[in-house]
């Protein structure tokens, strides 16, 4: 952390605070931006075969919470205060960790450019992801939902400690599954970069980590048969307007995007609202899992190429030394506890 | 620093979510807390490599035996779009490694500050894209 990073910051955030403030306007209940002007109209260019043209590299950066905080009562917050808020997020993820601390096992991100505000990022007003319901909060679980939790838990705890095998350490140190897939897409602390593609009869979504290419077929094809389930589900897409409209099921109970059933039924919407801005909206609808279906929105901001393959098999060392240390702990407790108990 | 952040967040009493201190997996399961380390070692191979890239050092113990060390560090995508390439970064380059050795006690570290021999903490923040701050290690 210095002062030419801190100015970098600045410069950033002010930009980005500005570019964004239409597209948390338009989403607003009026309509209109935060300033009262009307939203100004854009039309994406077209493909060569007539799609509106979402092609290129976005990233989903943020550093807005999907939930909003519950000392936060309004919807958005002024530029200003975003301007501040985006600020110390900043000097707060580049600070990371006090030495000598457990969290502070670790690399530092700004040494690898991995900290969000060196990067694209596209700011948003709001104050949560969620616009719906209105208290920007997920909705309470249904009873089933509730259900379903707590055997969920029991069957973790059931399975032992979290590094005692292979199977139980978490689907991203395992390279199958991060929060960047989804779906739906969320952004995670760094490598939040999409490449879209568009062929006639099909968007291709390629997301950076873990380098998964999502194939949408837009031909009305019917999704697959209700027995075959899939980490990233079913998707089907269709054009509605300006808006690119993807409808996901056959989702499996192995992935629990907060707490989903595989039931799950997730729509999706690409819009493009300005040159270098994309406005990814979503909404759940899972009567197992919540008393009623809840939305999310969050810009995708035009980033930099090229994106590096994220072969996450590649290198992964973490996973093999992970599970050698906790080998290696218990090997020591075990000794330690004999030694107690003949002690010389 | 805390005074700076104080400065910044004067104001505010608003909370965004804690930023998250979170990789692609738990670094503290991995290495261990109680085994910092802090030497002098010279660079053998650079893997760039996801989901974290791994630096390859020998290093010269206190008996003066040279050792191989291996140290994690970030995912090395970003990086890349800032035009760093695994030639950025010169096989023989000296730097000072702090950092925590693994679990299992074998040679191998997370590299929680990498400083080259001048002093320039290696690919600081954005450095690598300013033409007047060339990328470390050239």
């Amino acid at each position: 952390m210095n002062y030419r990073f801190l100015a970098l910051v600045s410069g950033l955030v002010v930009s980005a605070v500005v570019a964004t403030a239409p597209v948390a306007g338009q989403a607003g209940a009026t309509g209109a931006r935060p300033n009262g002007s009307p939203p100004k109209a854009y039309a994406a260019p077209r493909t060569p075969d007539g799609q509106p043209d979402l092609q290129g590299i976005w990233t989903n950066a943020t550093y807005t919470p999907l939930e909003r905080p519950k000392n936060v009562t309004k919807e958005f917050y002024t530029p200003e205060e975003a301007l501040q808020l985006a600020k110390r997020a900043a000097l707060e993820e580049s600070d990371q960790t006090e030495p000598g601390t457990v969290a502070d096992v670790h690399y530092d991100f700004t040494q690898f450019g991995l900290d969000r505000s060196q990067g694209t990022m596209a700011l948003n007003l709001r104050t949560s992801l969620i616009v719906d319901p209105a208290d920007g909060r997920l909705p309470p679980l249904s009873a089933e939902g509730q259900r379903r939790a707590a055997e969920r838990a029991a069957a973790r705890k059931s399975r032992g400690g979290p590094h005692d095998s292979v199977q139980n350490e978490p689907l991203s140190a395992r390279c199958i599954l991060m929060d960047r897939n989804g779906p739906p897409m969320l952004g995670g602390a760094y490598n939040n970069d999409y490449q879209i593609m568009q062929a006639p009869g099909y968007v291709m979504i390629l997301t950076e980590m873990l380098h998964d290419a999502r194939i949408i077929p837009l031909d009305g094809r019917p999704h697959l048969p209700p027995n075959v389930r899939q980490w990233t589900g079913s998707s089907r897409g269709h054009w509605e307007g300006q808006t690119l409209v993807v409808e996901t099921t056959n989702l499996t109970d192995k992935f629990a995007f907060q707490g989903s059933s595989e039931n799950m039924r997730l729509t999706e919407r690409f819009t493009r609202v300005a040159e270098d801005t994309i406005r990814y909206q979503f909404t759940v609808e899972d009567p197992a899992t919540w008393t009623r279906s809840w939305s999310a929105e969050v810009p995708w901001k035009k980033t930099i190429g090229p994106i590096f393959e994220h072969a996450c098999h590649e290198g992964n060392y973490g996973l093999y030394n992970t599970l050698a240390g906790a080998r290696a702990e218990e090997k020591r407790a075990a000794e330690e506890a004999a030694k107690k108990k003949s002690p010389k | 620093m805390r005074m700076r952040r104080a400065v910044v967040g004067v104001g505010v009493a608003l909370l965004l979510a804690a930023a998250p201190v979170m990789a692609h997996h738990a670094f503290s399961a991995e290495f261990d807390i109680n085994k910092p380390f802090k030497f002098r070692g010279i660079l053998t191979q650079w893997e760039m490599i996801n989901p974290h890239s791994w630096f390859h050092f020998d290093v010269r113990d206190e008996s003066g035996t040279v050792v191989s060390w291996m140290i994690e560090g970030g995912s090395p995508n970003q990086l890349i779009k800032q035009g760093v390439t695994k030639h950025t970064l010169a096989i023989g380059t000296e730097m000072t490694i702090e950092g925590y050795q693994a679990k299992d006690g074998t040679n191998k570290g997370v590299g929680r500050n990498l400083v080259l021999a001048d002093g320039r903490r290696l690919f600081l923040g954005g450095a690598a894209s300013s033409p007047d701050n060339k990328p470390a290690g050239k």
